[in-house]
């Protein structure tokens, strides 16, 4: 199961060893050419020699993590945000620590210890300590070391009605996109980037880029869902369960509109449903991309997921196949010579 | 410990994020010692080239102090004179309160006081607060009219301070950031005359990246070096500070490790440093550095990046404090790395 | 001078729609310009080959505006801002979409404490359902605050998108008298620059010229309590020290002040250190290159309608002009 394998694996951004390790035995097949960069970034490519647009495909296989940067003497351990991590999701919750795995648990004080006006107060980063059971401080420094990495310990596992839960759909998903669509054999001139760092500043994607000077780039993202109760429809980012978004602007992108109205009339061509990503905020790595060298045509196609960055993320196994079926027709399309720059 | 004097010349020296050139000056001259082939860039980095020696293909090293101090600039020549400032960098506004500075005009530098309200006339609410940095002023003691023919919106306002040694080699004054690290690289290369190395070590006295590593960003285009290093200060401990914001001086360099850094150049300096006896301390980071290795790590296809300094307590004061001995060391670890690195080793950081 | 800015300022260019607007202003340059062209991010360069070195003036031909996000089903729109725009700014404002459609934006009723937010606001088409609408403006069109132009004054002008239709006006006139002469240029109209300067980035990338000179407005501060700037109306254009994104090089500095000293025009010294302009991105592109800024001193930056002095306007044409020609390889 690729979604399990993916989302499973650890990669924090700047330590994606185990993740990429995994993505390149997915994708070792004869019809790719394979090898890294002085970042890390695993690059996948196939028909490097035909004439015809250069397309990148990126998806960013870093997730968001803690860093262990000190040790106190009760053995309990001090953490740092890799990626941007809100302090309030973190309490009791279970993290696995370093190449040994670990595990430490998120503690706070308890609840029968706090005065009232504490219980109203999120806890930040000097309040919170993970606890691996370590009755000393070099009992501690016998299996973990400042400087080692931590991420959720959450499993994958499907629920509900065709929906999944696990850590890292962000971008796990956009992973196991690339990943199928790299173990086809296409009759482009195609790069699957699975890029390092997008959860620090999209650096992986802005040296990918740079090197491999595209003609169309589409980064592939797990973007934020937010389409719970209580939530009026214009700012319900996306929704779950009604297709891939596609980015009307972020932080970073005011997107090429013909690309975009490409990307719909292929939607539409094929019975594909999709969405509109309805607010501005955020980023994904073709905000790198579109400014790389003299510009990049483009844009992104995300799978919504609830809860992003948090330790439980829930996606729709109906977008994820939606999404894989639109990033086909497109890559089809651009092959059959449909589209025009 | 050959290069004290240069140090506390260029502790001395004026030079502001864009207008570096007289700092630029001393660092010349000290480079000379070890090289002739010396090159300014577009921006006025300081690029000196000392070659290595291989028969085959040689490893480039570039290694980058920024050589600007943070500054302020005329934005305005208010009624009687007094100048208005904005930052190009970050101060403290509350430690430049009765702070000494040099005012730099058309034709001459002016000696100034940054102006401040004495405590017998201010309401007693009005003491709890600290100045925000517009309700500063500098103080040149001349006529307005003076002050007008002579300074100009734009002209540059540094600190003025002599360096005072303290015990054990320790130095205090201004800019210890980051010119002691500029002094790093002036004993890495006197440290490393008795080498023959394969890498081309390109030495860079970067500029502006007190304004956003505005230097190191078209210096690493320029250059295009296999790897590159990062020299820059780190923060000494002080009661308060958190535990990993805490190094000590005089405990040899800290050697930074984080997404922002290769992992094979993090484990190659560290383990130079453990070679050759000689202390050094652990920095973490988790997101791009605030020094010019955040520019060099996704410059062009990317660079294979490094980072190390000593540590500096009241970081962006007049009184920074550092030890001298923690200067010789860095430049040591330096010189221990680029003697062992070899084209294979470069070729190696980018197999994952 | 006061008519063409006039017609420029009128021009509606949401940053990210320029490339449907921008060639109907280059098929004006036909006449001299050796090549036009779109590129990738939207920016329209005009090329004119020549002797000497390559000087380009760059001026940003975009604005803030709106975005529509979605459609309620009795027709009113929603909507994201471009650029830096704030919701208390907006209310009762009128829109011009790039089709030309029209409405105007109204609030949700709000207890008078509670903040605003621009998803509290809502435009008004004039119509009252979801189909309607979508003809009109489906989600996805921009659309600017449509503020009328007026002159004041003898010297003063006052509207939407001074800054920097003034400016592209101004580069525009330089370039046409640096072409006639002869000389080696080319004029950026940069796009996206009020969303970060994302056109100037990939421009400098592609063009790499010897020198760029970028034209764009900087804040007035001669108005009553006003924030700090040194610059006044009528006193003549500004030559950019620094900005939030630059600090002008020495050497094209000197060249600036020493062409103004030359032409015996008044220039000032702008001092803007929160200020986001074009000249960043493009002295750090690549191995660098050399920038200066020349500013229209601007009042109401940041507002949906500014005013400007023309007489600035004009000393600036010729400064850039008589800097361009100063200029050593």
């Amino acid at each position: 199961m690729l979604l399990k394998k993916l989302t499973e694996a650890m990669g924090p951004s700047g330590y994606e060893n185990e993740i990429r390790n995994v993505i390149r035995s997915e994708v070792t097949l004869s019809h790719n050419h394979i090898f890294t960069d002085v970042l890390g970034n695993l690059f996948v490519q196939q028909n490097q020699d035909t004439q015809g647009p250069h397309i990148m495909i990126d998806a960013h296989m870093d997730e968001i993590g803690l860093m262990i940067v000190h040790v106190e003497e009760n053995g309990l351990l001090r953490f740092r945000p890799i990626g941007g991590i809100d302090p309030r999701v973190l309490v009791s919750k279970p993290v696995v620590i370093g190449d040994s795995k670990h595990f430490g648990v998120i503690g706070s004080k308890p609840i029968h210890l706090q005065k009232p006006e504490e219980r109203r107060q999120p806890l930040g980063w000097d309040q919170l300590y993970i606890d691996i059971g370590a009755s000393s401080k070099e009992d501690a420094l016998s299996v973990v070391q400042p400087g080692d990495v931590a991420v959720f310990a959450t499993t994958y596992g499907e629920m509900g009605e065709r929906a999944a839960k696990a850590k890292s759909f962000d971008d796990r998903v956009g992973c196991a996109l690339l990943v199928e669509t790299m173990q086809k054999e296409w009759q482009l001139r195609l790069s699957g980037v699975f890029a390092v760092q997008e959860e620090v500043g999209l650096r992986g994607a802005t040296a990918a880029a740079y090197r491999l000077k595209p003609d169309i780039a589409i980064a592939l993202e797990g973007t934020v869902c937010f389409d719970v109760v209580d939530a009026p429809a214009h700012n319900q980012a996306t929704q779950l369960g009604k297709g891939p978004a596609l980015t009307l602007q972020d932080g970073l992108t005011l997107p090429d509109r013909r690309f975009t109205e490409f990307m719909i009339a292929t939607a539409e061509k094929y019975n594909i449903p999709w969405q509109y990503r309805r607010v501005k905020g955020g980023s994904n790595d073709y905000g790198a991309i579109q400014k790389a060298r003299e510009g990049v045509i483009g844009g992104a196609i995300s799978v919504p997921v609830r809860y992003i960055h948090a330790p439980a993320q829930i996606i729709s196994l109906e977008d994820y196949q939606a999404a894989l079926q639109l990033l086909t027709a497109i890559l089809t399309e651009i092959q059959e010579g449909r589209w025009h720059s | 410990m050959k290069h004290v004097d240069t140090l506390i010349r260029l502790l001395e020296e004026h030079g502001g994020p864009g207008f570096e050139e007289e700092v630029a000056k001393i660092v010349e001259s000290a480079m000379r010692t070890y090289t002739s082939k010396i090159e300014r860039d577009t921006l006025g980095n300081l690029i000196a080239t000392v070659e290595g020696q291989s028969s085959g293909r040689r490893p480039r090293v570039l290694l980058s102090a920024h050589m600007d101090e943070i500054a302020l600039m005329v934005s305005l020549i208010d009624k009687g004179g007094f100048l208005r400032v904005a930052q190009t960098g970050g101060f403290d506004p509350r430690t430049l309160v009765g702070q000494e500075v040099v005012v730099h005009g058309k034709n001459k530098r002016w000696h100034g006081i940054i102006g401040s309200k004495p405590p017998h006339l201010q309401a007693p609410d009005e003491q709890k607060k600290a100045a925000p940095l517009e309700d500063l002023f500098i103080d040149l003691a001349m006529p307005e009219e003076r002050v007008r023919s002579e300074i100009r919106v734009g002209d540059r306002v540094t600190l003025h301070r002599s360096v005072m040694p303290l015990l054990h080699h320790h130095y205090s004054g201004k800019s210890l950031d980051n010119r002691t690290s500029v002094a790093v690289i002036l004993e890495c290369l006197e440290a490393l005359k008795k080498y023959h190395h394969q890498a081309d070590v390109i030495a860079v006295a970067s500029v502006q990246e007190e304004v956003g590593v505005r230097g190191a960003t078209t210096v690493g285009y320029g250059q295009a070096p296999d790897v590159a290093i990062a020299i820059d200060v780190t923060f000494a401990d002080m009661p308060g500070q958190a535990s990993d914001f805490s190094y000590k001086i005089g405990k040899g360099p800290a050697i930074a490790k984080g997404p922002n850094i290769h992992p094979k150049v993090f484990q190659d300096l560290s383990e130079a440093a453990k070679a050759n006896n000689i202390d050094y301390q652990l920095e973490l980071s988790q997101g791009p550095t605030g020094t010019d290795g955040r520019a060099f790590q996704i410059t062009r296809e990317g660079i294979a990046t490094g980072l190390v300094g000593i540590a500096i307590r009241y970081m962006h004061t007049s009184v920074e404090t550092g030890s001298y001995q923690d200067i010789v060391d860095c430049g040591k670890v330096l010189a221990e790395y680029i003697a062992q690195l070899t084209w294979e080793r470069v070729e190696d950081y980018s197999c994952y | 001078m006061k008519n063409i800015i006039k017609q420029w300022s009128e021009m509606v260019i949401p940053a990210g729609s320029e490339a449907a607007h921008l060639p109907s202003v280059l098929a004006t340059f036909k006449d001299i310009a050796d090549s036009t062209e779109i590129d990738r991010l939207g920016n329209g360069i005009v090329r004119k080959n020549g002797v000497g070195p390559h000087v380009a003036l760059v001026a940003h031909i975009d604005e803030p505006g709106i975005m529509v996000n979605h459609i309620e089903e009795n027709g009113f729109l929603r909507f994201l801002t471009i650029g830096s725009l704030e919701a208390k700014q907006l209310i009762g404002q009128h829109v011009r979409f790039t089709n030309q459609t029209r409405g105007i934006i109204g609030c949700e009723m709000k207890d008078a404490n509670t903040s605003l937010s621009v998803d509290d606001l809502y435009i008004d088409l004039g119509v009252d359902s979801a189909e309607e609408a979508y003809h009109l403006a489906p989600i996805g069109i921009s659309a600017v605050l449509d503020v009328p132009f007026a002159e004041l004054g003898e010297h003063r002008l006052s509207g939407r998108a001074l800054d920097n239709r003034a400016g592209c006006v101004a580069a525009a006139d330089a370039f046409r008298q640096l072409a006639d002469e002869g000389r080696q240029v080319t004029l950026v109209f940069s796009a996206q620059s009020v969303v970060g300067a994302r056109g100037a980035k990939t421009a400098a990338f592609a063009l790499q010229p010897d020198l760029v000179l970028v034209i764009d407005s900087a804040p007035a501060g001669d108005m009553p309590k006003a924030k700090r700037m040194d610059l006044r109306l009528g006193h003549g254009p500004a030559l950019k020290i620094m900005d939030g994104t630059v600090i002008t090089p020495l050497r094209v500095k000197n060249v600036l002040q020493d062409a103004a000293e030359t032409l015996g025009i008044n220039i000032q010294h702008e001092v803007w250190p929160g200020g986001q302009s074009d000249a960043g991105q493009i002295h750090l592109s690549q191995a660098g290159l050399m920038v200066g800024g020349l500013s229209i001193p601007t009042r109401y930056t940041g507002q949906l309608s500014q005013v400007i002095d023309v007489r600035d306007v004009e000393s600036l044409v010729k400064w850039a002009v008589a800097a361009a020609n100063q200029w050593k390889a």
